[in-house]
């Protein structure tokens, strides 16, 4: 993160790039009569990782929800490579991965077993190398017959990142990956992630997290109450004026 | 199409794997079962009542209640590490995620409710009659419609405040059917009656679990998704 810093750009309508990936356009999720979302639009590009910061109970979660098929919208629709989504379509689903701060993951089958049967339900050929493969590189090689539930919660989380990026998904949503993880389990974790930036796949994160969040983000937007009260793109300002820029944020004071 | 079936296989092994390893709901069953069954053994005055006269709907009305200690807990794994995001945001259609569990959840009912059975003919002294295969065929197709709402209100209810004190409350109006046509089969068939007496019993059962698979597969979409 040493270079890494944030170019304003608070005035531009929305995050837009010539060949979107991922495009949402006018979300809104509405639970009752609380606005969860208000109005985002985003589009995003091959290779673009998007760290979504906000307080709790800005909306995050339920953007990422509606991005990864999970929630449907109240309005507005979200495309990948300009396939509108379409919730049972098998093609789109292929195409996400989503890792949450819980893992997906069934604590009484061993690693391996997981795996496999999220890859069945994706219909993958050749599971049994490619279990094999994913779990030696989050480092679980030697656990793969070990019960999900009886590994360590920074283990468990590198498993379902390992689930998460199975069936190689072009798109990877992630929901406070660091959640209740270590500062030693966060940093195997950091390590796996930033392979992400591999220049193929689009990313978006979101977390209330400051440091973990620009470590590998190349665009940035704070959501306050369901909106995107700021966003920009990594590039000159510090990562200490940024934690300045993000309370006043917050507070509502930009 | 085989991907589908795959999808529904998988699902199927997921289920009795975790079921084989916990033992959760089969124990709760059986255990109920055996206790149900030797209650009702001592609850019942054998000087005015012929334990075989009432032993058909009492086999039922245990499967029922046993049944639903099992198929209540159906989403129960799902939610520990919040596995049904999981399914549910994976390519599996959502009625391949509601028969896979309903076929697991028909497994672990049907052994349970040949078990039912065995117990109450040691107990209850009854006998299978001179067509045992029909009668294991009508406690199947009752298990069979009885999984299939099973499964879809375990889905409603798994997402309330009230969970498993709401199933019974939704489904038991809905199984009145089954249990009217099941345990008239049941009585007649263990009373060496004709078959030709029970093929419209047979015929209503089949068609009931028929409904109730279709209906739970068109219907478990709008229940899950959010």
């Amino acid at each position: 993160m040493s270079t890494a810093g944030v170019a304003d750009a608070s005035l531009r309508a929305g995050i837009s790039v010539a060949t979107p990936v991922l495009e949402a356009r006018g979300l809104v999720r509405e639970y009752g009569p609380v606005v969860a979302v208000n109005a985002i639009d985003l589009s995003l590009g091959e290779g673009e990782f998007l760290t979504v910061f906000g307080p709790n109970g800005a909306g995050k979660s339920s953007l990422l929800g509606m991005l990864g098929g999970a929630l449907r919208p109240t309005r507005g629709e979200v495309a990948i490579r300009g396939r509108p989504l379409v919730y049972d379509a098998v093609a789109w689903r292929a195409s996400i991965g989503i890792l949450s701060h819980r893992g997906y993951l069934y604590p009484q089958l061993t690693a391996a077993e997981n795996l496999r049967f999220y890859g069945r339900l994706f219909g993958l050929a050749d599971l049994d190398g490619l279990v094999a493969e994913r779990l030696e590189r989050v480092g679980l090689a030697t656990r793969a017959n070990e019960r999900a539930g009886r590994l360590s919660h920074g283990m468990r989380q590198r498993l379902a990142l390992a689930r998460a990026l199975l069936h190689d998904p072009d798109v990877v949503l992630l929901d406070e990956p660091y959640t209740g993880l270590d500062p030693s389990a966060a940093g195997v974790l950091r390590d796996v992630l930033a392979e992400l930036r591999d220049g193929r796949r689009t990313v978006v994160m979101v977390t209330h997290n400051l440091g973990e969040g620009l470590e590998l983000a190349t665009r940035v937007a704070i959501q306050v109450s369901g909106r995107f009260a700021w966003q920009g793109s990594v590039g000159e300002v510090e990562r200490a004026s940024f934690e300045h820029h993000y309370h006043q944020v917050v507070e509502g004071r930009v | 199409m085989s991907l589908y079936l795959d999808q529904i296989r998988v699902i199927v092994w997921k289920d009795l794997l975790l079921e084989l390893r916990t033992r959760e709901r089969i124990a709760a069953m059986g255990a109920f079962a055996v206790l149900a069954a030797v209650l009702f053994a001592f609850a019942i005055d054998t000087s005015v009542v012929r334990p075989q006269d009432v032993a058909a709907g009492l086999i039922w009305m245990t499967m029922v209640f046993g049944g639903l200690l099992g198929v209540g807990r159906t989403f129960h794994l799902e939610a520990q590490d919040g596995a049904m995001l999981g399914l549910l945001t994976s390519p599996a259609p959502k009625d391949a995620v509601f028969l896979g569990k309903t076929i697991a959840n028909f497994a672990l009912l049907f052994m349970i409710s040949l078990l039912v059975l065995g117990v109450f003919m040691l107990f209850f002294s009854v006998e299978l009659g001179p067509s045992p295969l029909v009668l294991v065929l009508v406690l199947a197709l009752g298990a069979l419609g009885f999984v299939a709402l099973g499964t879809l209100f375990a889905a409603v209810s798994s997402g309330t405040t009230m969970g498993e004190t709401l199933l019974p409350i939704l489904i038991f109006p809905l199984l009145l059917p089954m249990v009217i046509y099941g345990a008239g089969a049941t009585s007649r068939l263990m009373a060496a009656r004709p078959v030709a007496e029970v093929e419209g019993n047979v015929r209503m059962l089949g068609a009931f679990a028929v409904m109730a698979v279709a209906v739970g597969a068109m219907l478990f979409r709008f229940v899950v998704e959010d």
